[in-house]
């Protein structure tokens, strides 16, 4: 443990809790109501799965092609992976999130996911529609305006393919990832996505371990994406899921982990209760290991600030953020965000808190 | 051993908390393992450590979740903590 974290502990213990009872943080009617609403989906569980090692597109800085995952075999058969998530729902998964490398291109494989959990979320990169009986949130990543994309993704006319393939569909949001050279380019991205009626939530880039290249955020890098997404979040109010909070959490100069504490098993050791416990990345082999088990493996943890990550870390950290009114309506605003963008059917409300709070126990 | 009326305050707010049915504080079985045996997560056993703070005036560290495996652990723990304010 870190320096910072046992300050983030400390400071949401003993003091602050003598001031404020959690009992009179949530009779705030518009609090009480919102905490109602985040906690029946207290029993998401989640794992995560690779689902093919191909991809019909290459990308610098793509977290699939780091490490020895990229290299495990594709021995999965349709009914192979049913008995896999047969068994994983067995051991307590209520969620799954099927990422790498493109899991449009294995249809088939999505569709029997669905019929045996039926929570989910596919990280795709859009070019092919996932047909509508996979009845996931479908996530589709965007790294910029299409000149951009063409360069670093070597990908043309990307987002009008993503735009044809999933306008008005309620699956689909958008992911909009912040690098460090591409920040006023959501202007762009936001003009061709908002007439078509398109949700958008946004994702820091997070470097793979070992990564040299120059998306890598820095601390003006963070500084403006952070004044950046609060102002397309007042200019599209309508058309982007997120908070002042996750705006906060997520281009702080310290990475999720120093925030928060990450609770996924590459860095948790501990198994006794939550993501520690239950948690799961499989590769395509179906084989799975416990030391690189996160959401977003192959990340160098210290400069992880992914959208993945936080739905989890700072979801999990409830009780620090119950230490006080305003962080408790943060953290909400947080959760709120995240299952709007995670969870089919679950709609986001207003945020509660429009300004940016810190982290607990850390400045802005 | 934990007096029997914390016992039943601690399962009594398990119950509400969680919305656990067919069970009351009486029948509550106080052994029952909270994770394996009743499948209750992280963010439940948050929300119930956050009640009880509120209800003995106490600070449950999150180091501690590990020891709250049962509820007469958890009535065990409390009753130490309003020992040692």
């Amino acid at each position: 443990m870190n320096v910072k974290h046992i300050q983030t502990l400390e400071a949401a213990s003993p003091g602050e809790r003598d001031k404020v009872k959690f009992s009179d943080i949530i009779r705030d009617p518009e609090v009480r109501m919102r905490w109602e609403k985040v906690r029946k989906y207290f029993f998401l569980r989640e794992s995560t799965y690779d689902m093919t090692n191909r991809c019909n597109i290459r990308c610098d800085g793509c977290y699939y092609y780091e490490g020895e995952k990229q290299f495990a075999g594709e021995t999965g058969t349709p009914e192979q992976w049913r008995s896999l998530m047969r068994s994983e729902r067995e051991r307590g998964i209520t969620y799954v999130v099927l990422a790498g490398a493109e899991p449009s291109l294995v249809p088939d494989l999505c569709r029997v996911c669905f019929e045996e959990i039926h929570l989910g979320c596919i990280a795709t990169n859009g070019v092919r529609r996932i047909p509508e009986s996979v009845g996931y949130k479908i996530h589709i990543s965007v790294w910029g305006n299409d000149e951009t994309s063409e360069r670093i993704r070597k990908a043309k006319h990307l987002l009008e393919k993503q735009i044809r393939n999933y306008a008005g569909d309620p699956r689909a949001v958008f992911v909009y990832t912040f690098t460090r050279d591409n920040i006023d380019e959501i202007y762009d991205v936001m003009k061709a996505l908002s007439p078509h009626g398109c949700k958008l939530t946004f994702n820091m880039f997070s470097a793979p371990v070992g990564y040299t290249g120059g998306l890598r955020h820095d601390a003006q890098s963070l500084a403006a994406a952070r004044g950046t997404m609060m102002d397309i979040v007042n200019k599209y109010p309508g058309h982007i899921l997120f908070s002042p909070y996750n705006a906060a959490a997520h281009t702080h100069t310290l990475g999720l982990h120093e925030l928060f504490g990450c609770s996924y098993p590459r860095m948790n050791p501990s198994t006794d209760i939550g993501l520690g416990r239950s948690f799961r990345q499989y590769r395509t082999d179906l084989s799975w290991n416990r030391s690189a088990s996160c959401c977003v493996p192959d990340t160098d943890c210290a400069d992880c600030r992914h959208y993945a990550a936080g739905s989890a870390v700072v979801t999990a950290r409830l009780y620090r953020h119950a230490a006080d009114a305003e962080s408790f309506k943060a953290w909400l605003d947080y959760v709120d965000t995240y299952l709007a963008v995670w969870v089919m059917g679950y709609e986001k409300g207003a945020n509660l808190l429009e300004h940016m709070t810190p982290p607990p126990g850390f400045d802005l | 051993m934990p007096d029997n009326a914390t016992i039943l305050r601690v399962a009594e707010i398990l119950i509400d908390e969680l919305k656990l049915e067919d069970v009351t504080p009486e029948t509550f079985n106080p052994d029952l393992d909270l994770v394996d045996e009743l499948g209750i997560d992280s963010m439940d056993l948050t929300t119930v450590v956050l009640v009880l703070q509120d209800e003995y005036g106490i600070t449950i560290d999150e180091e501690d979740y590990p020891k709250l495996s049962n509820v007469r652990l958890i009535a065990q723990y409390i009753e130490e903590k309003l020992k040692e304010n």
